[in-house]
């Protein structure tokens, strides 16, 4: 499957999807104007990936320093198909990193880590800004 | 006397400890280029790391929200992208804390939806704020929410008091009602 990778924008995330290699990456700040149509499209390539992906290992980088309720909402869908992946025999690993003075961030991802317990959820501490 | 004119006007802002003033059309450009200043102006203020996000979250929500909902617009209502909407913000110190005050036009008639989103938040602790937070994020977004039903939620948690906001008529024009929110950091 094709590669996906959109550049970083002031208000949107650099978004690095290489299907082929099973590595999975979103990084940056996401607060775009319309979160919905940002990330609708990158859920539904997603979903066609994980659909042909069996006994897969796949790893998922997120690094976002920040992002909006309405990409809170956006991400939580993503993570949901992830985990539903991985619940289908797939073994996800998803690379949570947060700036360590940062609460709100880790405990997004702690949420995620209670709700979607089928992916393998690892907290990584980055220092500094 | 041209710098005077700028003082005049300067110098109450200065009184009331503000760091930033915007009143005009909001757009997704506005919004970043006013980032990119916020957080240079947080830097140099001295805000503490959470502090300063907190702040930088709350302005999304704000500016979003007069983006998306002002009913002051330079734009087609039903389009999605590339909206242009009317409203006010700042952010100013006072004592030790941060604060900032948004206001825009609404629609009068929305004024109790509005409302009824924002009261149940003003008597809850951080704790509640925060599993209603959890809940609103495994809800289906409100049909008449173009985020995610979580703004007014997002801003009660990284305000240290509760929210306050206020709904004022407009004299000349019953139909719009001015919405005004604050929060403090």
């Amino acid at each position: 499957m094709q590669a996906l990778y959109l550049s970083a924008t002031p208000t949107s995330p650099e978004v690095d999807f290489r299907f082929d290699q099973h590595i999975l990456s979103i990084k940056g700040e996401s607060y775009p104007e319309n979160a919905a149509a940002f990330y609708t499209p990158l859920i539904a390539q997603v979903q066609t990936y994980l659909a042909a992906c069996d006994s897969q290992q796949i790893s998922v980088n997120v690094s976002l320093a920040y992002f909006n309720s309405s990409s809170t909402k956006m991400l939580f869908a993503f993570f949901d198909a992830l985990n539903q992946a991985a619940l289908a025999g797939n073994e996800v690993q998803l690379n949570w990193y947060h700036d360590e003075d940062d609460d709100t961030i880790l405990e997004f991802g702690e949420e995620l880590r209670d709700d979607f317990t089928a992916l393998d959820f690892r907290a990584h501490a980055v220092s500094g800004q | 006397m041209l710098y005077e004119e700028f003082n005049d006007f300067w110098d109450v802002a200065r009184k009331r400890h503000i760091i930033f003033f915007y009143v005009g059309y909001f757009s997704q450009h506005v919004v970043a280029a006013i980032s990119e200043t916020i957080k240079a102006r947080l830097d140099t203020a001295g805000a503490a790391g959470p502090t300063r996000r907190r702040i930088f979250s709350s302005f999304v929500e704000m500016s979003q929200n007069i983006m998306h909902y002002s009913s002051d617009t330079l734009t087609p209502g039903q389009e999605h992208t590339g909206q242009m909407r009317r409203g006010s913000f700042c952010i100013g110190m006072k004592d030790d804390s941060f604060f900032l005050l948004c206001a825009n036009p609404v629609d009068s008639a929305n004024v109790e939806r509005i409302r009824q989103r924002l009261e149940p938040l003003h008597c809850m602790t951080m704790d509640e704020i925060k599993s209603a937070y959890k809940k609103a994020l495994r809800d289906e977004a409100p049909s008449d929410s173009k985020g995610a039903g979580l703004g007014f939620l997002t801003m009660a948690r990284d305000a240290s008091e509760p929210l306050e906001f206020e709904f004022v008529q407009e004299a000349h024009a019953p139909d719009t009602t001015v919405f005004c929110i604050k929060a403090i950091i």
